[in-house]
């Protein structure tokens, strides 16, 4: 996605080989963003804690998998905590308290991030403008399931629709933002 | 459910499993397939791509200092010697047996480190591209990632050869014992390897049997005499893949 030179590609091929020390800065430029996906999913800080310990020894042990040409680095690695928050919240115990919690207002807040590129700026205005091209409905269900890691049925549940039709604005929803990406409008 | 032929349908799963509203089964079973199909594989990654910007949004909140304690203290255990031997076997059933490249250099050591072989015709005496038909393993200590035995058979020889590579391998007062780590089933004890740079072990049967089915091969530190068992109990001090050369 980026033509810009990326450290983080670098960082990670050194991981593979077994650098501790260039893990140890792929931890600090990416654990702050990656700790506050997993508090938006999880809510709780010690459950965000519990996963992306484990999910940083999966990066450390499948380094080598990452393949450049198929995703970003950050996007990798977001996949591995987002899956094992999804994970996470399926298992029965899990009792996720409400979303306008202290932890929400916590991550709303701006924290201190590594200077981003001019290209991935613009890629976040774009999807923005995306999304606000959507129907409202539509948007506040991919936005909770993004963000949130809400189910179709949670997500049922939280608007007070049927599963069906909640079913059908995200799968719309997802339609319409990715011919709006492609700039076939929405 | 098959997703040959049917794009909107493969197209959807890829999205709403990049959106995380695949759940379940249905999500275990997608993330198999990711592994064994690469066009499937290249179109989930493209929908997380496409809605990676979307993480832009949530502010960074720096963890506690104590979570990169904890990653470093598993680092460390990871290097450490392990005290069972089912730790390991994770541990490079991870990293994947089948390392061709490596498999390469490890053929290549052994070529270089062991000019002469009693039961075959010397390596040194053939030409590059020629090695006997011969099983092969180079055992390495996991911690230092150094090789510590090498292990050979002639495919129809009944023998082992062990040439200790690393002599620190050998504990005094301790037995160090050999075991074959079959695909399936418990590892099987190939006996005690003697102190020295090097040991003939007797197979039960040709090497083409013995180890036919045999991915690997492994070291544990046991009482004298070997383990009291019949599994490994001690500490596995060096492991490797064990390959067909022919």
């Amino acid at each position: 996605m980026s033509g810009a030179p990326e450290p983080l590609a670098a960082l990670l091929a050194a991981t593979a080989r077994g650098e501790q020390a260039a893990f140890a800065r792929l931890y600090r430029l990416t654990a702050p963003k990656l700790f506050a996906v997993a508090l938006r999913m999880l809510r709780r800080e010690d459950w965000a804690e519990e996963v992306l310990q484990e999910c940083y020894m999966r990066i450390w042990d499948h380094a080598r998998d990452y393949r450049e040409g198929l995703s970003a680095p950050m996007t990798w690695m977001a996949s591995i905590v987002r899956n094992r928050c999804l994970d996470w919240l399926r298992r029965p115990a899990v009792e996720v308290a409400d979303a306008e919690g202290e932890v929400a207002a916590a991550t709303a807040a701006p924290g201190p991030g590594p200077a981003e590129g001019l290209d991935r700026v613009q890629a976040a205005r774009r999807i923005n403008e995306c999304l606000q091209a959507l129907e409202a409905k539509q948007r506040q269900a991919i936005v909770l399931a993004f963000y949130e890691g809400r189910s179709h049925s949670e997500l049922a549940a939280h608007l007070r629709e049927p599963l069906g039709t909640v079913k059908t604005w995200v799968r719309r929803g997802l339609l319409r933002l990715r011919a709006c990406l492609e700039g076939a409008g929405a | 459910m098959k997703l040959a032929g049917r794009p909107e349908l493969t197209e959807r799963l890829c999205a709403e499993y990049a959106l995380g509203t695949l759940r379940g089964r249905a999500r275990a079973r997608f993330t198999r397939r990711l592994r064994e199909d690469a066009a499937l594989a290249r179109a989930a990654a493209g929908w997380e791509q496409r809605l990676a910007p979307l993480l832009e949004a949530v502010a960074p909140v720096a963890p506690p200092p104590r979570l990169w304690r904890r990653i470093e203290e598993r680092l460390a255990e990871r290097r450490a010697p392990a005290p069972g031997l089912w730790r390991y076997l994770a541990f490079w059933r991870g990293l994947g047996l089948a390392a061709s490249g490596a498999t390469a250099v490890l053929l290549a050591t052994v070529v270089l480190l062991w000019p002469q072989r009693a039961p075959e015709p010397a390596v040194a005496q053939l030409p590059a591209s020629e090695v006997p038909a011969v099983y092969l393993a180079v055992l390495t200590d996991p911690a230092t990632r150094r090789p510590a035995l090498v292990v050979s058979a002639g495919r129809s020889a009944a023998q082992l050869a062990v040439k200790t590579l690393d002599p620190a391998i050998h504990v005094a007062g301790r037995s160090l014992e050999l075991w074959a780590l079959p695909a399936q089933g418990a590892p099987r004890s190939l006996g005690l390897v003697a102190p020295g740079e090097k040991a003939v072990l007797a197979l039960a049967a040709a090497a083409d049997r013995a180890l036919e089915d045999v991915p690997a091969l492994a070291v544990s530190l046991e009482p004298p005499g070997g383990s009291p068992t019949g599994a490994p109990t001690g500490p596995v001090l060096a492991s490797g893949p064990c390959v067909k050369y022919w």
